[in-house]
């Protein structure tokens, strides 16, 4: 009796200590010590940054990298400063770059790829770079830098829009046109288009594409709607159904891989080797392949324009450089981030990379790439003709989300769990639980 | 007078407390390492599941709302179902077969170092290699499983993209991996019975059967029982070869608990507080699943 006693005592004293520990916020509570920046413009004399050093946190899709160092040893000659470039690999930039910031140790500068993660880290660039400075850049794009009451979190380095490639080599077979692209096709003449071409060389499949809600939205917003925008789930369920039926039709009787999307689960999964051993005649991703189809792909292809339904165009993307209020250097960081994309230095990124341009005279002057122009001339038409509804989508910190229950849905469809209708109403649900959440 | 008397009286209970003292001192390191890396996050982690947040620097004060989140989520339910199915077949599976390797490894006088090794290597390879690994082997169209059935005419088996047939091969993949490390508990179990045993049994003219049940099976209950609390910790901890060999699918059939508390933790939009939640919950099964186990085990050792 008396052990049991002491055994419950105990218990409910180890309990005790586990509440009173838990009665302590692990962190700093919402609302307090919120940082503050610097409220007037800061004139700069590349002087003052002598001697400095400043850690600039990034990824690379691959041909940028070269380019980066290559700028960053411009930026250091001119200024007189040692920038540390820590390449990180994707998967881990965000956990990393939040577990520097927990840790006290926050990088200057960092490459992401949206904001949702950091903006309340963000250095509003707005009084080291001026209150115009946004305006030299697209206003789509700029939209996903902006923060609440116009603060200027980052700045869109570089720009992607989803479309799809055709292999031309198997079009030419088949005796099937390719598309112009100054008159976009629709999405029932690409589908039809792939699908005689399947038939006539014996391809496994007619139409292949990556398995992401990012990619998925494109065609969402080429039918007039979007998973969320403007701080509000903007989902139009008898649009969402229209646009997503063509590829569940698709899935089921095989013309377009049903194993490769259901066999990754909840992973993202890029289709581009479907294309490569040449199993599909169309491929919808975006234009950052082209330098890897450049390389490695054994055949012929081409950029094709994004199919029209309601509306035109593909779906925006890109990454942002922002530097972190933590930044040892705010200005300096700021300075470096002007600096990357000056009219000359994002035009030598995004050639190297394969990218589309942010700044507003990059665009309207026209990019000459070193390889594949034709191919990148057709993502740029695409560009003009792409909905704002697109950047608004992206921009959206509800967005990301909202993409993965997109890509549930069609899994539940493909997998025979829900019928389309149920499945797009419960997304539609969960965009608008998604939207109270983060907003 | 009186503090003459008391002095040797101190003494000894000077040398006693350092008697006693000294056993926890041996522990003193490794408990520090135990209690810093173990306990502490442990416990740290209880405090996050009460708070919301998506940075791990600023917190939200939830209270019990990321349980009810938890426990109020459809998904989450179908989540608990797959991990059950999992970690009750996988404990079985695990045992049943950890005896027969066990016994057929401990019958054989020769190359039993051999087959020992053998079961034993898949526990050494990389759970993430080991899931991508079957991954290629069980694709539909071009692994090496279909290729083979099908040059004797068998059709393609959709392994990982039918929502039964994915979970058959997570559990099969799983108890490949962790099968020769059960074995090698049984057979330590198994060889440490008194061999006089099975003389006596034999001049009785009891069969290798019966030996095996009356003898084997019962000598074996406390190894089978390390076992058991073991395939189920295990069972109930899956996640990196599933996350690599199905992603969870499909369509979510084969996404287990801890899975979930990832996608929390570390997929966009972050929720640590929810993934610490999930988190105290697999805690708690399988804590009182454990407690279970030994309660059993202790009833049938004082039978």
């Amino acid at each position: 009796m008396v052990k049991k006693m002491r055994t419950t005592a105990r218990l409910l004293a180890g309990l005790a200590a586990v509440g009173m520990l838990a009665a302590c916020a692990p962190g700093q509570v919402e609302g307090q010590g919120a940082a503050a920046g610097p409220s007037a413009v800061q004139s700069v004399d590349p002087a003052q940054f002598a001697g400095k050093t400043l850690n600039y946190v990034y990824f690379t899709d691959g041909p940028d990298a070269e380019a980066t160092a290559q700028l960053i040893s411009k930026f250091e000659e001119k200024y007189k400063v040692k920038v540390n470039l820590e390449t990180l690999p994707y998967k881990d930039l965000v956990t990393s770059v939040q577990a520097r910031l927990s840790g006290g140790n926050a990088p200057d500068v960092v490459r992401l790829t949206g904001l949702t993660d950091f903006r309340d880290d963000l250095l509003d660039l707005r009084s080291y770079l001026g209150q115009d400075y946004a305006k030299e850049f697209l206003p789509g794009p700029a939209v996903g830098a902006t923060g609440q009451d116009g603060k200027m979190l980052a700045v869109p380095s570089d720009l992607t829009l989803n479309g799809p490639f055709v292999n031309v080599d198997m079009f030419k077979k088949a005796g099937v046109s390719l598309p112009d692209p100054e008159k976009p096709w629709t999405w029932k003449e690409m589908i039809d288009a792939a699908t005689k071409v399947q038939k006539a060389t014996g391809s496994q499949y007619a139409f292949a594409m990556d398995k992401s809600g990012h990619r998925l939205s494109t065609i969402l917003n080429e039918y007039g709607t979007a998973l969320v925008a403007n701080g509000k789930s903007a989902l139009d369920t008898e649009k969402a159904k229209q646009a997503l039926t063509p590829l569940i039709d698709m899935m089921r009787d095989n013309r377009m891989p049903r194993d490769f999307w259901l066999g990754s689960g909840s992973r993202y999964s890029g289709a581009n080797e479907i294309f490569l051993a040449q199993d599909a005649p169309v491929y919808l991703s975006g234009n950052w392949q082209v330098g890897q189809f450049a390389k490695n792909a054994k055949f012929e292809w081409a950029a094709a324009p994004n199919p029209c339904a309601d509306k035109c165009g593909g779906f925006p993307g890109g990454k942002y450089m922002a530097a972190l209020q933590k930044s040892k250097n705010p200005a300096l960081a700021a300075e470096f981030i002007r600096f990357m994309n000056t009219t000359e230095n994002q035009a030598t990124f995004i050639k190297a990379g394969g990218f589309l341009p942010t700044r507003k005279d990059l665009s309207e002057k026209g990019v000459a790439y070193p390889a594949r122009q034709a191919d990148m001339d057709v993502f740029l038409k695409d560009l003009a003709r792409t909905p704002e509804l697109g950047y608004a989508a992206n921009s959206d910190p509800a967005f990301t989300g909202s993409a993965t229950e997109l890509v549930n849905a069609v899994s539940d469809v493909v997998g025979g769990k829900k019928d389309l209708s149920t499945a797009v109403s419960d997304l539609q649900k969960k965009t608008q639980s998604l939207v109270q959440e983060l907003h | 007078m009186a503090a003459i008397q008391a002095s040797p009286r101190l003494r000894q209970r000077k040398a006693s407390l350092k008697m006693r003292l000294v056993p926890y001192l041996f522990l003193l390191p490794n408990m520090a390492i135990f209690g810093l890396f173990t306990v502490w996050p442990a416990i740290n982690g209880f405090n996050i599941s009460m708070y919301s947040s998506s940075n791990g620097r600023t917190f939200r004060w939830e209270g019990a709302g990321n349980y009810q989140r938890i426990l109020t989520d459809e998904d989450f339910w179908g989540i608990v179902r797959n991990t059950v199915v999992y970690a009750l077949s996988f404990v079985v599976l695990s045992v049943v077969l950890g005896v027969m390797l066990a016994v057929l490894v401990d019958q054989q006088r020769r190359g039993r170092t051999f087959f020992r090794s053998v079961f034993f290597v898949p526990v050494l390879i990389s759970p993430v290699v080991a899931g991508l690994v079957w991954n290629w082997m069980l694709e539909r169209q071009n692994g090496l499983i279909n290729t083979f059935l099908r040059s004797f005419g068998i059709p393609e088996v959709p392994w990982l993209v039918d929502n039964n047939l994915a979970m058959v091969v997570v559990i099969g993949v799983g108890t490949w991996m962790q099968v020769g490390f059960y074995m090698l508990i049984l057979l330590a179990g198994l060889q440490s019975i008194d061999p006089s045993v099975y003389e006596a049994a034999k001049i009785d003219g009891a069969s290798r059967w019966r030996q095996f049940i009356s003898l084997t099976f019962p000598l074996l209950q406390p190894s089978i029982l390390v076992v058991v609390v073991l395939a189920t910790i295990h069972g109930f901890q899956a996640f990196d070869f599933i996350y690599t060999l199905t992603g969870g699918g499909p369509v979510g059939a084969t996404t287990l608990i801890v899975q979930y508390i990832y996608e929390n933790g570390f997929v966009s939009p972050i929720r640590y507080g929810v993934a610490s939640a999930g988190s105290v919950l697999l805690f708690c099964a399988i804590f009182a699943l454990t407690i279970v186990n030994w309660m059993i085990g202790r009833k049938r050792e004082a039978a």
